[in-house]
């Protein structure tokens, strides 16, 4: 188990990670500014699926359990944030029957999405204080049941979200840079979580089942803590992603995103912030090129395309071959380290590969 | 620690244990243990918890793979069989804790144990252990987890013997039983002995197993620290200091 | 009224079966390898696509062709994707069944397309008979007869067959079973096959009601129905079959009982009922031996 450093030279190496992500975050979204709207668009996306990567990597990376149940942190934060902001009379339109206190409302963005966060770290709390308890393919599944319940809610409580309908006319004010703002603030969030005792105690439980069960009730309240900073980052996510598209549909928050965030996870590598980033920024890569080979290329009067679909059948294809050859993902379950050191790996790669 | 190397004297060598290394992530729970176990013998390896007896027998038993050594079950490398395919060269393992099938019936339990053999004397031996053992032919329909301890090792030790091993291993195989229960065990240890099948067991508890065997090993921290007849272990100070020092250690007394 | 009350039975009891069987086929497979097989709703839609192709043939050979079709995919995935992964924990199985099951979804959706597509699969089936004066659709009362068909056999080849012994063995101790000396290749190939069976026979009677194939036809249904392998008992095939059927007729008990706008929140009580077993009973209604540990 890490231990805190006490020199001023291990404490620059312990910052490092943190300000490499950070930086990785603002020189893609700086050169993002010179590219074309489109391209622009797309790493915009990108960084709001960062966001969204590195909330489940919150609760997975640190706990060790498969959550399915974040894709609904997201619904709930988008679906908060977008009664909250509406213009009424957009809502008047779409949602007749909103009590009075939310019809009304019109709050700015910021509060907007503080409270889409804060709603969804309830969510997280309220589900996770009897849920966390459970351990291995029970969490997973209790998680996957979050999933469900919240989508069949929120897809037919039809006063409050209009049901299977989009809700349209939400501001959009989600660009670039409050996108790469929203990205590094979930780095520092989660890179302040695992660094701190609460995150450090449970990555330490994640590969020992029996000390985590000797340690008993703290482990679940570690546990429950990055469960609900993960739900308000996720929370967050979804709100970015409604601003963004300026709509909010529950179909959008089902199987298809839960799909797409925990792949990258999975190819990043779940064991490090570092892979949550990097699997984000990848990925996101990797689909735009895919689009682009479903869009195809035309060469004189034809145009080559790719089957229209290829591009999520490839992504998780790699999943599936990361699982296979390379189970700690891209990052490897490290976190990037200064050039000229050796690379410090998490003690629990070595328990891994001995089994 | 001295580690002293196990040397049988004569006779056709069953398994044959080299510089065995056994590790669990960075934990080494067997450090380079030799020992041969010949046709028909009885060898007893005893120690304190932790010492590495199970590790060795699961190694042998083709359970965990070694991080070091050879090991040969009648002069074929053992690292070239599946596990389930280890039986099939004569080898069958009691587990510690006996491992029966609670859910299935004591009748299933025992066709089970006579899965590699395709030979047409299986439901004749099956009908002998019935009616061996009355208590097993009297509940032969009922889930074998409904059987008491005693009767569940009787099981398991039955279960071991259909597949007509040439060796027969055995972890703790009197943990948790009444000593009259345990009598019993070893008399039925005896029997399966004197018709040529070698017997390892492990034991903790030394003076069941030095009674039973003709060769004995203690093992303490993944070695052997002491080999020979149970009649010069025992006789051996350095038996004392071996055995319940250690265990004594482990329990925060003197050294 | 009562000509109702039967109809609402056996609605129930015919939506039990269905799920009963996608259950058992998800039980199954968790039992050998404590693996979740998202994979499973795959196996039952390209059973349904086999289906729509091998239709105009003939109604037998595409039932045969469903049956090819899922079984062949089970053991292709098994090879592939899970055999390579044995032994791996199970959060990492997981993981991989997950992305097993979207990669197979998205291929189809590559190959056909996602708009569904009409198969008029037994139209015979859909007529009503008569009994005592109860007007039953003559499918329903089909599909409980090819559900009771199925458990009967499969638990007859359980308990009854060499190797329905070995995999029972199998999945309440693995590892102790090859120490005796069972194959665990042949043990989890068979028991990957007989899913795949299921599988079919779900697809087909399902294909026959609703008279569509569409890529995720084989979701919805896996995702009721592990409710039901959950509730009964993860690891317990008799559980499994039985939670199956709970969670049909429960569902065409909600649908009947609940008021109208409650109705539409139905599989949200289902999730809720599986949270709460998951933390009340974790072994389920029919507990499975030598699990409690690992799940």
């Amino acid at each position: 188990m890490a231990t805190a450093p006490t020199s001023p030279e291990t404490a620059a190496s312990r910052w490092f990670p943190l300000v490499v992500l950070v930086l990785v975050v603002l020189v893609l979204a700086g050169a993002a500014e010179f590219a074309p709207t489109v391209v622009q668009r797309r790493i915009t996306q990108g960084l709001i699926n960062l966001v969204a990567v590195v909330g489940l990597y919150v609760f997975v990376g640190n706990s060790g359990v498969l959550s399915f149940g974040n894709v609904a942190f997201m619904a709930i934060g988008a679906y908060v944030s977008a009664l909250l902001t509406m213009p009424a009379a957009a809502k008047g339109v779409f949602l007749p029957d909103l009590p009075a206190f939310l019809a009304n409302a019109e709050w700015p963005a910021l509060g907007g999405a503080l409270a889409g966060g804060a709603a969804a770290a309830l969510v997280g709390l309220v589900a996770g204080f009897p849920l966390m308890r459970l351990s291995g393919i029970s969490a997973s599944i209790a998680t996957f049941a979050i999933l469900v319940v919240t989508y069949v809610v929120l897809g037919n409580w039809t006063s409050i979200t209009g049901g299977q309908n989009s809700l349209m006319g939400l501001p959009i004010y989600v660009g670039l840079w409050t996108a790469a703002g929203w990205a590094v603030v979930a780095i520092v969030v989660a890179f302040l979580h695992q660094e701190s005792r609460s995150g450090l105690l449970l990555r330490a439980s994640r590969e020992d089942e029996v000390a985590a069960a000797a340690s008993g009730v703290h482990m679940v309240s570690h546990r429950l803590a990055a469960f609900v900073v993960s739900a308000f980052l996720s929370g967050i996510a979804g709100v970015l992603l409604a601003h963004f598209l300026g709509a909010v549909r529950v179909e959008t928050f089902y199987l298809d995103l839960t799909f797409l965030i925990i792949a990258m996870l999975v190819i990043g590598g779940m064991r490090s912030l570092t892979g949550a980033v990097a699997g984000a920024i990848v990925i996101t890569l990797l689909t735009e090129l895919m689009r682009q080979a479903e869009v195809g290329v035309t060469v004189g009067a034809t145009t080559i395309a790719a089957p229209g679909g290829l591009g999520d059948a490839v992504l998780a294809l790699l999943m599936l071959l990361i699982i296979l050859f390379r189970p700690d993902g891209i990052a490897g379950g490290r976190e990037v380290s200064r050039p000229f050191r050796p690379a410090i790996a998490m003690p629990e790669n070595q328990h891994r590969k001995a089994q | 620690m001295r580690s002293v190397v196990d040397m049988p004297s004569s006779g056709t060598i069953l398994a044959d244990v080299r510089g065995l290394v056994v590790r669990y992530g960075g934990i080494a729970a067997v450090q380079g243990v030799d020992i041969s176990i010949r046709a028909g013998e009885a060898v007893a390896i005893v120690g304190p918890n932790g010492a590495g007896k199970t590790s060795l027998l699961s190694a042998i038993a083709g359970i965990v793979r070694p991080s070091a050594g050879s090991i040969h079950i009648g002069g074929k490398p053992l690292a070239g069989f599946a596990l389930s395919d280890v039986v099939r060269q004569g080898v069958a393992l009691v587990p510690e804790g006996r491992n029966i099938f609670g859910s299935l019936t004591v009748l299933e339990n025992l066709r089970l144990g006579a899965t590699p053999r395709l030979d047409a004397s299986v439901a004749a031996d099956i009908d002998r252990v019935l009616s061996d053992f009355p208590i097993l032919g009297e509940r032969r329909d009922q889930p074998a987890g409904q059987l008491s301890g005693g009767e569940q090792q009787m099981l398991a030790i039955a279960r071991a013997m259909l597949s007509r091993p040439r060796l027969l291993m055995l972890d703790e195989p009197s943990l948790g039983l009444a000593p009259a229960i345990v009598d019993r065990v070893y008399d039925l240890l005896r029997g399966i002995r004197s018709q040529g099948v070698s017997v390892l067991v492990v034991e903790q508890n030394a003076a069941r197993a030095f009674a039973f065997a003709d060769r004995a090993c203690v093992m303490s921290h993944g070695v052997f620290t002491l080999t020979g007849t149970p009649g010069e272990i025992g006789s051996d100070a350095a038996f004392d200091s071996a055995y319940f020092g250690v265990a004594m250690a482990e329990n925060g007394g003197p050294v | 009224m009562i000509g109702q009350a039967i109809q609402v039975l056996v609605d129930a009891v015919s939506v039990g079966g269905l799920y009963s069987l996608t259950a058992l086929g998800i039980g199954l497979i968790f039992g050998v390898m404590r693996l979740i097989n998202f994979a499973h709703a795959q196996l039952i839609t390209i059973a349904g696509y086999a289906l729509l192709v091998l239709l105009t043939p003939s109604a037998v050979l595409a039932v045969l062709g469903a049956v090819v079709a899922a079984v062949l995919l089970a053991l292709l995935v098994e090879r592939t994707a899970f055999r390579p992964l044995r032994g791996a924990d199970p959060a990492t199985l997981l993981i991989a069944s997950f992305a097993v099951s979207f990669f197979i979804e998205k291929v189809t959706i590559m190959l056909v397309g996602s708009r569904p597509k009409g198969v008029d699969f037994l139209p015979a089936l859909a007529g009503q008979v008569e009994i005592a004066g109860v007007r039953l659709q003559l499918l329903q009362l089909v599909t409980i007869v090819v559900s009771v068909v199925l458990l009967v056999t499969t638990t007859w080849f359980l308990k009854s067959t060499r190797l329905g012994l070995e995999m029972r063995a199998a999945a309440e101790n693995f590892r102790m079973a090859e120490v005796l000396g069972i194959r665990a290749n042949r043990v989890i190939a068979t028991a990957f096959a007989i899913s795949g069976l299921l599988a079919a026979a779900v697809a087909c009677l399902f294909v026959a009601q609703t008279g569509l194939v569409q890529p995720r036809m084989g979701l919805q249904l896996v995702i009721i129905a592990f409710v039901g392998t959950v509730i009964g008992g993860l690891g317990s095939l008799p559980g499994a079959a039985i939670g199956g059927f709970l969670v049909g007729v429960a569902t065409i008990l909600l649908q009947a009982l609940l008021p109208p706008d409650l109705r539409v929140f139905r599989e949200a009580f289902l999730f809720v009922a599986v949270t709460v077993v998951l933390l009340f009973r974790p072994q389920g209604l029919i507990p499975a031996r030598g699990l409690r540990e690992r799940v």
